[in-house]
């Protein structure tokens, strides 16, 4: 669990730099993060530029750990 | 696995061959099984609504049934009743959870499938998900899914709605994938689990047996559409569904700006000091036809229960954005397709294990809000104002004089509110959150229930949002308890106002909360004796909650934040009276631009003072609103001038004034 937060503490989604261009817009901008969408959580590469998804792996249980996955 | 990511064509450009191709049928037959799919959502909830026990299921609707497709279309949710929305936008990913967790393969004609756990489905752990398969010729077709808040789950509190629980082992009971019904025969094993560790499980028992019922309905309806119009009929009717609302979303999206636009808001606290106010931050980037919504830079999970998960964040996301860009089309987990919506884990908004997650929809409304002020400039007049901001939750126990226990939750406190003003019209005065489409249970119903007394519901003059549509007011609610009671009060939205102007309007005003203890009282004291305080009285009042003078009691937007958890619990004798003054929703559009007939009118209604009529619309009436209401004048002369003073003391490019 997080430590309690603090007056200007917050919490951000990592955008890791991955190489090469976007297929649709040429820019080199290309990010791999989770989101939530339809279907459920994914692991995307997108263009920050023009938000083209270079690619999208469904995710099931996303970045969450159950407890009980140590079942799994 | 990587997705194809293809784009789709615009479904009205279809020749009706190219229709038939890819859906299994014609337009007219799929319009008709999308349409009957909500009929048999909606007749399932009647049923349920009818006969169960549970008065937050079956007085305040707490609940939501829903059809969700095939597995081999991946879970789309393809029709809803006009149920809970709060529940909506997490029914297909938790359904995919569940059944993906519990093993497709094994389930049977007759099961029913639960799940509680808010990590896995969204929504707090009293929220059970039950999920019953549709099978036609050996295969699962659909699911039939009511998700209906329990009226306790165990945990330290009854009912559940404190915000001091600190982690999911004082949460209640988390129940993963498992079956409740097997081939429409209870699982004893499971049922003892759940009465052995709840409370109210004469309750909770018979509305098990009815959802099963209920939901083994909607599997004949189903079937029965099935076996009218064929199975690739029925499938394809699903997918163009959710087609059609995605198609929607995807127009209303491509209508904005392109932009990067921010808003911010704030929960007062979490219950455990007055110094850490929770932010919910959102970032909306909107390209094309695409929509990113990024919740960075939101507060870190908090120390109690004042938590909600990430799929609760996607909901809010998706009513929000529906609210203002796409209120008609109906929900689907089709609306997504456009949209993604990024989470920070653990994050008051993303919260993970052993976070306790219970009042996600305090969250969620603060989510709500902050979209609504990122989209005001983009949007323009179309933008809407904000709401009254926090359910404001009470729960309350005792014993009766006669020494039985009384119990009371999520009925006496201020859960109904203000709306913000829009281009339409004034806000509404007294409706749910845009998460939180519930009834109000009638005083009729509690007060037979709980020692108490609703004395007063009313509206208080000036707490709107001024604007050329007014916001709707702050509504003034009393209570008064005949019984000694332990009290958990759950006020969030007072520190600041949550009801935002847009379009040039006025915020509405903050309210606040206070109990008054008649210390004269005890035991035997005839109620007619009782103190009963008139609205303006703050004499002697403790102050739960809101920005007061701290001499006098009353709001002041110079005073001093009370904070509601320096009582854990509000132990107050009989005799007591619990006050709530809601937040006023904010304005629309410049209030000197507002029609003083209108003015007048509200000044007649009692909405808005003579004075407030003066200062914040610029508009002199004269008159007696309390001897002859019908009496009152509009002075236009007088108001036309007073208008043209109030334009000249802008500055160039200040707001209005009226609560900013
Ligand atoms: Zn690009």
């Amino acid at each position: 669990m997080s430590a309690p937060g603090q007056e200007h503490e917050h919490v951000s989604v990592e955008r890791a730099a991955v190489e090469g261009a976007c297929s649709e817009c040429g820019e080199s901008q290309l990010r791999r993060y989770p989101v939530l969408s339809e279907g459920g959580w994914y692991r995307v590469v997108k263009c920050e530029s023009c938000l083209h998804s270079e690619s999208r792996e469904p995710d099931p249980v996303g970045p969450v750990v159950l407890a009980s996955v140590v079942l799994v | 696995m990587t997705e194809a990511i293809v784009s789709e064509p615009n479904l009205r450009d279809l020749t009706e061959e190219e229709f038939v191709e890819r859906y299994g049928a014609g337009r007219f037959t799929c319009g008709v099984l999308a349409n009957r799919g909500r009929y048999v959502a909606e007749h399932i909830c009647t049923d349920l609504l009818h006969r169960a026990f549970s008065p937050i299921i079956t007085f305040s609707q707490d609940f939501v049934g829903a059809i969700v497709g095939p597995p081999e279309q991946d879970y789309p949710l393809a029709a809803v009743n006009k149920g809970n929305v709060i529940f909506l936008g997490s029914l297909s990913t938790g359904v995919r959870n569940t059944v993906w967790e519990y093993g497709i393969e094994r389930l049977e004609p007759g099961d029913l499938l639960i799940c509680n756990d808010p990590f896995r489905v969204g929504n707090h752990v009293n929220d059970m998900c039950f999920i019953r398969p549709v099978f036609h010729a050996g295969e699962i077709v659909s699911f039939v899914v009511i998700r209906a808040h329990q009226l306790d789950i165990g945990g330290t509190v009854p009912g559940g709605f404190s915000l001091m629980k600190k982690n999911v082992y004082e949460n209640g009971l988390v129940l993963g994938p498992q079956l409740i019904f097997h081939r429409d025969e209870p699982v004893k094993e499971l049922m003892r689990t759940i009465l052995d560790n709840t409370r109210f499980g004469e309750t909770l028992l018979p509305d098990f047996h009815t959802i099963r019922s209920c939901c083994a309905l909607g599997e004949r309806l189903v079937q029965d559409s099935i076996e009218r119009y064929g199975i690739e009929a029925y499938k394809g009717a699903i997918r163009y569904n959710t087609d059609a609302s995605a198609a929607s979303m995807r127009a209303a999206i491509a209508s904005l700006p392109d932009g990067v636009y921010e808003g911010e808001d704030k929960v007062d606290s979490d219950g455990v000091d007055a110094e850490q106010e929770y932010r919910v931050h959102v970032s909306l980037t909107k390209r094309g036809e695409r929509l990113e919504v990024d919740l960075s830079g939101s507060s870190p999970q908090s120390r109690t229960s004042l938590n909600a998960t990430a799929l609760d964040a996607q909901t809010a996301v998706a009513l929000a954005v529906k609210l203002v860009l796409d209120p008609f089309s109906p929900f689907t987990s089709g609306i997504y397709r456009d949209i993604d919506v990024l989470v920070p884990t653990g994050s008051v908004i993303g919260a993970g294990p052993p976070a306790a997650v219970m009042f996600y929809f305090e969250i969620q409304s603060v989510l709500i809000n902050a979209i609504l002020r990122a989209l005001e400039a983009p949007l323009g007049e179309r933008a809407v104002a904000g709401a009254y901001g926090s359910t404001n939750l009470h729960t309350g126990e005792g014993l009766n004089p006669d020494g039985t226990p009384w119990f009371s939750a999520a009925e006496l406190e201020a859960q109904y509110g203000a709306w913000g003003a829009t281009d339409a019209g004034d806000g509404n005065n007294h409706s749910g959150l845009a998460t939180l489409n519930m009834i109000m249970p009638s005083v009729e119903e509690i007060e037979p229930r709980v020692p108490a007394i609703i004395l007063h519901r009313e509206y208080l003059p000036d707490t709107a949002g001024a604007g050329t549509h007014r916001g709707g007011a702050g509504l003034m609610k009393q209570s008064l308890f005949l019984s000694d009671g332990d009290h958990y009060l759950v006020p969030l939205h007072f520190r600041s106002a949550s009801g935002s102007g847009v379009y040039d309007g006025g915020d509405g005003r903050a309210g606040g909360s206070w109990f008054f203890e008649d210390e004269s009282s005890d035991a035997t004291t005839p109620v007619s004796e009782f103190r009963i305080p008139d609205p303006d009285d703050f004499d002697g009042s403790a102050v739960v909650s809101g920005v007061v003078d701290p001499s006098s009691g009353r709001l002041d937007p110079e005073g001093e934040f009370a904070f509601f958890g320096r009582h854990p619990i509000w132990s107050e004798r009989r005799g007591s009276v619990l006050r709530w003054i809601t937040n006023g929703g904010g304005g629309w559009g410049d209030p000197l631009k507002r029609d003083p007939e209108a003015v007048k009118r509200d000044v007649r209604d009692e909405y808005v003072s003579i004075d407030g009529a003066r200062d914040d619309y610029g508009v002199v009436v004269s008159g007696d609103p309390d001897e002859d209401p019908e009496g009152l004048e509009v002075d236009l002369e007088a108001t036309a001038r007073c208008r043209r003073e109030k334009s000249a003391e802008r500055a160039p490019g200040q707001n209005v004034e009226g609560g900013r």
